[in-house]
């Protein structure tokens, strides 16, 4: 049923992302971007491609935080247009995949005041998607005061509810008697990192409860699934960090922190008591997600978080090879038609692929060796159809 | 057309691919098109002038802003010449030109932008000072004087008193709502905020305005804000917190002075400022204006803005380049392949001698040399003018004639505005397209001058327009049709008598068209379909007749001797026997009078003719020759039906025994690619070899390997003549029938233009009096209108339209094979004038 009306309304945004579709660039492209021996002529290979237009007014010579910002934009203007052209819960649903990059935006701004980097400078590195007109307010934050950054700026912002939510629970965490004076203590000693993620997870199961709520059933069928292996990959990343973490010194400390960062949903969530108590080495991790799909083949390769000192370049971290999974899911979302989950898929794999071209423009301007196993380390959406 | 390779030595490269686009005859073969652009040896001088020709456009931006018109080029040869002028005069290496060209834009882009960067700021700077005047005025408004005498406290006993602080600023318009929400959520309703709309949009503009600039970078609107906050002294930490949101709004705040009088003296200063800013702006404009006047200037001896001259400059070295990466380049020696048409070996030596002696270190220039056998299908070069342009566009819309095929272009030129008349026939409506013809001719170069006129499009096709307005106006005559009214140009042959009409004598006839006697009698409808109908089908009988003798001249050009027995003799056949033995028996119909309703029905004499093969006709079209006409037809349809085998049979079957022995003798010489293969490989490690004997393997492979291609199966050399056959023949009879539009498009166009003169002419005419000839007026405008809209336009397009697939359709699938390509000369020429044109519709 959903397919004849689907194009009523959202037809033209889909038919759009279809077309943008054609924009990524190809292996091919890919090895001959490796080839290139220099920056500029990094960008010059560019301006062949769909970036002509975001890099024609640069200095050859562009640094790569630079280059990083013009793809951003790129990305951001494609996103804006397919914005304005969405109606009804297209709109909704496009406003809820933005609210990831102004999370990103708010915490990296916080993080940034605290270590007292310059408003201006943060200002221009912020994630154009996840543009909001409050984020400049943020410097109004005093110290360490969260709740009053939130009630003085946050409270009208579309991420105001995340941040309220995470207030409360990071406050009725505490002891009974605590005083104000605690609760500054709380804010002053939590890191920005674990702001981002429990944001972040409370962002996942909004979206996914507004996906189940509110979406058609393809978009549904399409969405649910990769979202849930997304809290999934959340789930694991979490524990997996948290393995040998020595901030976390305590057994008890080790558990709630999992609970509480923990998404609750996805394939993991309803019986992971086992999982947030049993595994403690990676070999118990791996043995806990083994009912769940390819968890353990993808958990195969992740090398032993308690050697993390050890770690390298070359590694091939967790992270890698959990974008590498994603990536193949993403593209595999294209292959529907009537759904929304083609928006959401699009803007991972442009994600992607402007971190891979970051990547590469960074091994070129750091003049590595062909050799290097870094070159390799990039994950082509797409790829894997041609295989 | 003919196949050459060209050999050229590094160093005189540019001076031979200068020289050679001159000629606008080479087509040049790109010898990998697999191989991207970027891998090429000249890649970066393509980006190189990529680049130049951004900054040009970033420059021309300015220059609109500044609303400086540029002389655009007009004559491309003129300029041309020009530019070897400047070459020669230089004496130095050509392609060193670019270099200082690019240079030169360069230099001139970084100074020009400086200083409008450096004009933007001041505008900007004079900006924020209006608006700092303007805020102080407002807030002198808004708080009035008791804010100073505050200042002063008037009973120092009262230990209520409170002092107050306050902030005043700009923010953006847009953000007024937050800020009011942040400042009352920060002091939690402790403070006052005014907010007032500053009109410095006004400001904005007379400013520009005043600087003849462009306005569309007029800044957002903008509003004052005015915080009165308790607590006056610095340090208190609702005025810290304050002064933060206010700053991290991004915009002015401004310290309001303690008194009066400093306020004034503020102002003061502020206009003084403003003064001064003004006398800078002026200069830098003056400057800025010098800059830019130098690119518009025409250079001497020039035909256009220096501007101009340099942008097509770099577009005809990047036009240069990018031929030039055509070709290979093996050491210091360029080989590349291009196409030449018959006759023009002359000009290209003599072009490259040319070369050589305007070339100031005389280097050998390159040299050409003819390759035999042809590797590809040469493309379809077309000599055209520009009366022969449109027709040759209709045709190439539908595909570029193979190379050598007849061009089916020539005969559309008739033809298709004659179809076209046959369709839009009417004497008024056709003259008025012949007028528009002759307008568009006679005032071409008027009209190519008004860029926004709608005539300036159909320029182009003044010549079809024309023609097809003299057909239109022809067919008019031959139906006598002048919106929808016949006239009686040469005397009717029929005078009314009484009840009837009678014929003056025996002999009469109407001169010329149909006699206007028809259009008074009740018969009118009846007499001119019949007539419209089986004129459009001889018409069309005859077209694609044409075609298919069109099929035999390329059989017999092409030595196809096997598609001209067994193709082209049966469907010729076919066609006459049937279509053109029916367009046979209406003419014999028309000269024949019958007497006692003994008059024969066509459409049943050829029905009979299949489904009745031994019957008598009871109605003979040939009057009492009943016999001689079943012998007749009985033969006809014999050879018909005999011709439809013969055009499926033989052909494939001569086929399949010619691959028969043709594989085995293939089967004896497999060894034979192989030994090339190893041959060519040999060459490319020893790469000083003669690259002639390459290509000549290289052409030996393609041949080979084409006549493998070419070596199909049987199954589908039978299905493809079983198809052809098929085609030909349903085709011989739906193709006919698609010719009745001719019939079934003048039927409605005189149907339409009769209902338009009915209903708004006709009738009130009568009426006579004051009224009648108001109304006449009116309803003349209504009919005008009505003619202008359906009939001059949408019924031209429609006609148009059906014209255009009665040539697609019907008449080219008869012969047309279409699947060459365009030949592509090498020529500054063409890609400067495609670019003029762009300038010019700007």
């Amino acid at each position: 049923m959903d397919l004849c009306v689907f194009g009523v309304d959202d037809g033209y945004a889909e038919a759009i992302i279809r077309g943008l579709r054609a924009s990524f660039l190809s292996e091919a492209q890919y090895q001959q971007m490796k080839n290139c021996a220099s920056i500029p002529e990094l960008k010059s290979f560019l301006e062949e491609t769909d970036y002509q237009n975001c890099l024609q007014a640069d200095n050859p010579q562009i640094p790569t935080s630079i280059l990083r910002q013009r793809l951003k934009k790129k990305l951001a203007d494609e996103f804006e247009y397919i914005e304005a052209q969405s109606t009804g819960t297209l709109t909704k649903y496009l406003f809820h995949l933005r609210c990831r990059f102004m999370i990103d935006n708010v915490v990296n701004m916080i993080e940034g005041l605290k270590n007292k980097i310059d408003i201006e400078i943060l200002l221009s590195n912020i994630d154009p998607l996840g543009w909001f007109p409050e984020i400049k307010n943020i410097k109004v934050l005093e110290g360490d005061d969260y709740s009053s950054l939130y009630r003085d700026v946050l409270i009208d912002t579309p991420i105001g509810v995340y941040f309220m939510k995470f207030l409360e629970e990071s406050i009725e965490n505490l002891h009974e008697n605590r005083t104000l004076n605690d609760i500054q203590n709380l804010f002053r000693e939590m890191k920005p990192e674990y702001i981002r993620t429990s944001l972040k997870k409370m962002w996942l199961e909004d979206f996914y409860s507004f996906c189940e709520s509110e979406l058609m059933a393809t978009s549904q069928e399409v969405l649910l699934e990769l979202l849930k292996f997304e809290a999934d990959f959340k789930t694991i990343q979490v524990i997996y960090n948290s393995i040998g973490n020595r901030d976390l010194n305590t057994a008890a400390k080790i558990i709630t922190t999992r609970k509480q960062l923990c998404p609750t949903i996805g394939n993991l969530y309803p019986d992971c008591e086992k999982l947030y108590l049993q595994a403690m080495t990676l070999d118990t991790l791996r043995e806990a997600v083994k009912g769940c799909d390819n968890y353990r083949d993808l958990l195969k390769d992740a090398p032993d978080p308690l050697k993390r000192e050890e770690f390298n370049v070359q590694t091939k971290t967790l992270d890698d090879i959990m974008y590498d999974d994603e990536c193949r899911r993403y593209a595999l979302a294209f292959d529907g038609q009537g759904s929304y989950g083609v928006f959401y898929a699009y803007l991972k794999l442009k994600e992607q692929e402007i971190r891979n071209i970051i990547w590469l423009a960074e091994m070129i301007s750091r003049k590595l060796a062909k050799n290097h196993p870094g070159w390799k380390k990039i994950i082509i959406p797409f790829s894997h159809l041609g295989k | 057309m003919k196949y050459y390779s060209l050999v050229i030595p590094r160093e005189s490269a540019w001076v031979v691919m200068n020289e050679l686009a001159r000629l606008d005859q080479l087509h040049f073969v790109d010898y990998d098109p697999q191989l991207p652009m970027i891998n090429r040896p000249f890649a970066n001088y393509v980006k190189r002038c990529d680049d130049s020709l951004f900054k040009l456009s970033c420059l021309e931006l300015l220059l609109k802003e500044f609303k400086k018109n540029l002389n655009y080029c007009e004559n491309v040869d003129s300029l041309l010449d020009y530019y070897q002028q400047v070459q020669q005069d230089r004496m130095k290496p050509g392609h060193t030109y670019f270099d200082e060209l690019e240079q030169e834009i360069e230099q001139k882009k970084i100074q020009i932008q400086e200083q409008s960067a450096n004009l933007q700021n001041l505008l900007d700077r004079v900006n924020i000072i209006t608006e700092q005047q303007l805020v102080l005025e407002n807030a002198k408004e808004i708080l009035g004087q008791s804010m100073f005498q505050q200042q002063v406290p008037h009973n120092p006993n009262d230990y209520q008193q409170l002092k107050f602080g306050q902030l005043i600023g700009v923010i953006d318009k847009e953000e007024e709502v937050r800020f009011k929400r942040i400042i009352f959520r920060v002091t939690k309703g402790n403070a006052w905020v005014q907010i007032k709309d500053l009109n410095n949009e006004q400001i904005d503009n007379s400013m520009r305005k005043s600087f003849h600039l462009n306005q569309n970078n007029t800044s957002q609107p903008r509003c004052l804000f005015v915080i009165v906050f308790p607590g006056a002294e610095e340090s208190s930490s609702l005025k810290i917190k304050l002064l933060k949101v206010c700053d991290s709004f991004n915009k002015q705040r401004i310290e309001y002075p303690n008194s009066m009088d400093q306020v004034q003296r503020k102002m003061m200063e502020l206009a003084q400022q403003l003064q001064e800013s003004k006398s800078l702006i002026e200069m830098t404009k003056q400057q800025l204006e010098q800059s830019l006047n130098k690119l518009v200037l025409q250079k001497q001896g020039c035909n256009c803005s220096y501007f101009e001259y340099m942008r097509l400059y770099i577009l005809k070295e990047k036009y240069l380049y990018v031929n030039l990466n055509y070709l290979t380049m093996r050491g210091s020696i360029f080989t590349g392949y291009f196409w030449l048409p018959e006759g023009m070996e002359i000009m290209v030596e003599e072009k490259l001698r040319n070369a050589m002696i305007n070339n100031r270190d005389h280097y050998p220039t390159g040299q050409i040399q003819q390759i035999k056998p042809q590797p590809y299908t040469p493309p379809t070069y077309f000599n055209l003018n520009e009366v022969t342009l449109p027709f040759q566009e209709i045709v190439n819309t539908y595909g570029i004639p193979r190379y050598q095929e007849v061009n089916p272009g020539l005969f559309t030129i008739i033809t298709f505005p004659f179809l076209f008349g046959v369709m839009f026939a009417d004497i008024a409506h056709g003259f008025m397209l012949f007028l528009c013809g002759i307008y568009l001719i006679f005032w071409k170069n008027y009209l190519l001058k008004q860029t926004d006129s709608m005539f300036n499009l159909m320029i182009p096709f003044r010549y079809l327009i024309i023609l097809m307005g003299f057909f239109a106006f022809y067919n008019g005559f031959i139906y006598n049709d002048y919106l929808s009214i016949s006239l009686n140009l040469f005397g009717s042959c029929y005078s009314p008598e009484k009840d009837e009409w009678k014929r003056e004598s025996k002999d009469c006839v109407y001169p010329f068209g149909v006699d206007p006697v028809w259009q008074a009698s009740g018969s009118s409808l009846n007499f001119m379909n019949s007539y419209k109908m089986k004129l459009s089908v001889i018409l069309g009988v005859i077209h694609m007749l044409f075609g298919i003798l069109m099929k035999g001249v390329n059989t017999l050009y092409f030595k196809n001797y096997l598609d001209f027995f067994c193709e082209f003799i049966p469907q010729l056949l076919f066609m006459i026997c049937t279509f053109g033995w029916m367009d046979f028996i209406i003419i014999v119909k028309w000269l024949n009078t019958y007497e006692n309703n003994t008059d024969p029905s066509i459409i049943e004499t050829m029905i009979n003719q299949v489904l009745k093969p031994f019957d008598k006709p009871v109605n003979p079209v040939f009057p009492n020759q009943a016999e001689f006409q079943l012998r007749i037809t009985q033969i006809l349809t014999l050879i018909a039906v005999i011709c439809i085998p013969w055009m499926l049979l033989p052909k494939p079957l001569i086929l399949g025994s010619k691959n028969d022995k043709h594989k085995v003798s293939m089967s004896d010489s497999q060894y034979q690619p192989l030994v090339s293969d190893k041959q060519v490989s040999e060459q490319d490690e020893d790469s000083n070899q003669e690259f002639d004997n390459d290509l000549q393997n290289v052409a030996n492979l393609k041949s080979f390997s084409e006549q493998t291609q070419e070596e199909h199966d049987s199954g589908e050399i039978w299905v493809h003549q079983m198809i052809e056959t098929i085609e030909f023949v349903l085709g011989g009879i739906s193709n006919t029938a698609s010719y009745l539009r001719l019939w079934a498009l003048s039927l409605a166009h005189g149907q339409l233009a009769e209902v338009f003169y009915d209903m708004c002419l006709a009738g009130k005419l009568d009426i006579g009096g004051i009224l009648g000839g108001l109304l006449g007026g009116y309803f003349y405008i209504v009919f005008a209108l009505l003619t202008f809209g359906v009939l001059m336009t949408m019924d031209v397009m429609e006609c148009f339209l059906h014209a255009l697939r009665l040539h697609w359709v019907e008449f080219q699938n008869k012969f047309y094979k279409a699947d060459g390509y365009l030949f592509n000369g090498y020529s500054y020429k063409k890609i400067l004038n495609d670019n003029l044109k762009q300038s010019n519709s700007k």
